[in-house]
């Protein structure tokens, strides 16, 4: 783990900044050298920052010595069962085999073209990290009750809705941001053109929704049902702007709640909710999906400065170019001013989107986001732990550690 | 604010003065049948335009059936959205008329969905074996559910209506204006539908009752399939028209216009307990209730009397796939031909040759026909107040002179 940040640190192009002169020594040394000057610098620029994580996570100390503590905080695969080193992949699709094919077969549609659409992303070849989740935590929850090795077919099933829902959300977005390439092809407005796509994603959303009524419990139904409107909520949240800086910084965490973590949470709580009747367990279940949500959508906004398009399967700096300022933009903002005045035009101006890129490249702003978003894994970490030891609550812990080792 | 001075304002923002222009996809009652016709005697009174029958409808179900609820138009999204529609006027995005369309319609207590499940749950009342029910709170003989349903149900209506107005990009010519308006226009409509879809949902998850939460599902998955179909049917402007027989129109039809009518009446049946009979019944009355809307509807470009409406007709509404149906496909590709000036269709011409044919005649004698089915399926119920608005709904809807 530390190696992979050590490592991942020297590949990017990480300069100090230019109002702390400091010893021009290159990477190497810069973890450790520059302490001191980032003490000096801590104070100031991280003040916002300071109060988001401290009301966050109230028991962490000493945040402007993060870049020495960093590698120390390591939610990695820290087993307590003792069992095999198990990739928790490998482990979660054992349950989702044939994931695909039964989406495919609720899409049951009459119309050739909307079926070929419709079924266009369930074709294997996403991550389908929220249903390996799903799925896991299923198993981790009926261990956790009665020890029981069972998974049940509602449990399943919430899978399949939680995939169903990312998928049709996927695909009004890219209409929304006009997207040309999603998972290493074309995306569906391109190929059928908008108004088709739009009818294509309502069409996936009902067939979720009559999955989801067929489980029959009105609980998970509520809960579900939340995602829908939180997903709406979070696209207009993205629509509007804050020009205050501490504003800012909230209402990207509260859209990217509302966008990525509210699903992967509310997926959890309810298979917690098929699993056992205790609301100490649900609760359990919602706050791991919220953290890990939250961490993987922050991993995901710096891949799109630290990546390349071949290995995402989409165009990269997607989110400067739609005008948006995300996490690493954010906190470049605290060392470069001058970005201000970018995040409130949105990146419009001709050349925005490469300096903004630059500025935040130049900054520190990719480190505080995966740092951060380290913090959010060492909480979900930490409340998965209340579950009993089993090997599906082990990969669950795995899962936060590759969430922010990923590349793509 | 109330609803009234919020609906105001809306249509300030969108400029909305008189009834919009609609287009002829855009499904929607008749504003009025022409006059008094022969009335059935029934009733004690005879309706002679559809506003009577709806605001007698309004008075039987208890107040102006006007369905946003407040917590939806209070919602900061929907005023989020109200101002980002306002700065679609000078455009020529779809959403617009689209809204101003709904505005007027809410205005003018049109939303005939709701008012309809809203009189069949009156009309069947309360079921034989009442104690699951005893919880649910009554207002003029409908259950509280049910009013919630009735708004569901014209939450998705209108959600699907929002989403048909979505522009291709890549059909874009420059008449239509500048690029980045339009996608401005796609991306609120995708938003405004999406918004209303998640409250229809979060609506049915209130009423705690999978069946009914099933049964509206599928009610949408047909009505996107429908206005899928409806889109692709329209993709061909120009000459070639689908060859679809009246099988196949029945069955699109059933689809975008009454599936979501006719699952609504049956769900409001399951509210309130009453066995699959009963259910049956509210489902065929709506069905046959919305089929004859429908074909009364596509018949009125070729019922008006006023010539110089030179607007153009649905190439696949009920009086011209009869029409074809009766000629057969060479002989009607051959009159499109005829009709065709410089490369473009004269719909005029067109339309005279189709009202010499026996397309119009036999869409009012189908129009009929599922008249009489919905008023078959209405015997079931007891005779009250809310069964006789219902029946007047079905001879205004088939009155033609």
């Amino acid at each position: 783990m530390a190696l992979r940040w050590w490592c991942w640190r020297r590949g990017c192009s990480w300069r100090p900044a230019v109002r702390s002169p400091r010893p021009g020594r290159p990477g190497c040394a810069g973890l450790l050298g520059s302490r001191a000057a980032s003490d000096t610098r801590a104070q100031m620029p991280y003040f916002s920052l300071v109060k988001t994580l401290t009301s966050v996570f109230p028991n962490v100390h000493s945040i402007s010595q993060f870049p020495q503590r960093t590698p120390a905080v390591c939610c990695c695969s820290q087993t307590q069962s003792g069992e095999q080193y198990t990739d928790p992949f490998k482990l979660g699709w054992r349950d989702l085999k044939g994931l695909y094919e039964d989406i495919r077969k609720e899409l049951c549609i009459t119309t050739k073209e909307l079926k070929d659409m419709s079924e266009y992303y369930f074709d294997g070849k996403g991550k389908a990290f929220r249903p390996i989740i799903v799925v896991l935590m299923a198993r981790a929850c009926n261990i956790h009750h009665n020890n029981s090795r069972d998974m049940q077919a509602n449990q399943r099933s919430v899978a399949l809705i939680a995939e169903m829902i990312h998928t049709a959300s996927l695909v009004h977005d890219d209409v929304i941001d006009d997207a040309s390439s999603r998972r290493g092809k074309h995306t569906v407005n391109k190929i059928w053109g908008e108004k088709k796509a739009v009818l294509a994603g309502d069409l996936i959303l009902s067939a979720a929704s009559i999955v989801l009524a067929r489980i029959g419990n009105t609980a998970v139904t509520s809960i579900l049902t939340q995602v829908i409107e939180d997903l709406v909520r979070g696209e207009f949240l993205q629509l509007g702007s804050k020009e205050n800086e501490n504003e800012r910084f909230a209402h990207y965490l509260e859209k990217t709640f509302k966008k990525t973590a509210s699903l992967i949470a509310n997926s959890c709580k309810a298979v917690s909710v098929l699993s056992c009747p205790d609301p100490v367990v649900h609760e359990i279940a919602y706050q791991y999906g919220k953290n890990i949500g939250i961490a993987f959508q922050l991993i995901d906004d710096v891949l799109d400065f630290t990546s390349c398009s071949d290995q995402m399967g989409k165009p990269t700096s997607a989110d400067l170019k739609l005008g948006l300022a995300t996490g690493p933009v954010l906190f470049a903002c605290q060392q470069f001013p001058e970005m201000n005045a970018m995040i409130m035009r949105r990146f419009s101006l001709p050349g925005d989107v490469d300096r903004a890129r630059q500025y935040v490249l130049q900054s520190d702003g990719v480190q505080q986001t995966t740092y951060l978003a380290q913090q959010y894994c060492h909480e979900a970490v930490r409340e998965i732990r209340k579950l009993r030891a089993s090997t599906e609550r082990d990969a669950l812990i795995q899962l936060s550690e590759s969430v922010l080792t990923r590349d793509k | 604010m109330s609803l009234r001075q919020l609906l105001l304002r809306l249509s300030g923002y969108l400029g909305a003065s008189g009834p919009p222009h609609r287009p002829w996809w855009c499904s929607r009652s008749p504003d009025t049948i022409s006059s008094v016709g022969s009335w059935r005697g029934r009733c004690s009174r005879s309706p002679a335009h559809w506003n009577q029958v709806v605001s007698e409808a309004e008075k039987i179900v208890g107040y102006p059936a006007s369905f946003m609820s407040l917590r939806c138009l209070l919602s900061d999204e929907l005023s989020n959205i109200a101002m980002q529609v306002r700065k679609l006027v000078g455009t020529q995005h779809p959403l617009l008329s689209t809204a101003r369309g709904l505005v007027h319609d809410s205005r003018h207590n049109l939303q005939l969905r709701g008012l309809v499940v809203l009189l069949i749950s009156k009309a069947a009342g309360p079921s034989a074996d009442n104690s699951p029910c005893q919880n649910y709170d009554m207002v003029s003989g409908i259950y509280s559910c049910q009013r919630s349903l009735a708004e569901i149900t014209e939450l998705i209506h209108t959600a699907l209506l929002v989403h048909r107005g979505i522009v291709n990009l890549s059909e874009l010519q420059s008449s239509d204006g500048p690029l980045k308006d339009m996608q401005f226009g796609n991306k609120i409509a995708i938003l405004s539908g999406d918004f209303l879809l998640a409250n229809a949902c979060n609506g049915l998850a209130l009423l705690q009752n999978t069946k009914v939460s099933e049964l509206i599902a599928s009610a949408l998955m047909d009505l996107v399939q429908g206005v899928y179909q409806e889109n692709s049917a329209s993709d061909e402007e120009h000459s070639i028209t689908d060859d679809i027989g009246m099988s196949t129109w029945k069955e699109q039809t059933f689809l975008s216009h009454c599936a979501l009518l006719a699952k609504s009446c049956q769900a409001a049946m399951e509210l309130a307990k009453h066995d699959a009979e009963v259910q049956d019944m509210a489902f065929q009355y709506g069905k046959h209730m919305a089929m004859s809307h429908k074909i009364n509807s596509d018949l009125q470009p070729f019922i008006k009397d006023k010539t110089s409406d030179s607007k153009t007709f649905n190439l696949n509404s009920a009086p011209v796939v009869l029409h074809q149906e009766f000629l057969g496909r060479d002989v009607w590709i051959r009159q499109i031909g005829e009709a065709q000036e410089k490369g473009r269709l004269n719909y005029t011409k067109l339309r005279e040759t189709i009202k010499a044919g026996k397309g119009v005649t036999s869409a009012i004698d189908l129009c009929r026909y599922h008249g009489n089915k919905a008023l078959e399926a209405l015997e079931s119920f007891p005779p009250s107040e809310a069964r006789s608005a219902l029946e007047n709904i079905v001879f205004a809807v088939t009155r033609f002179s």
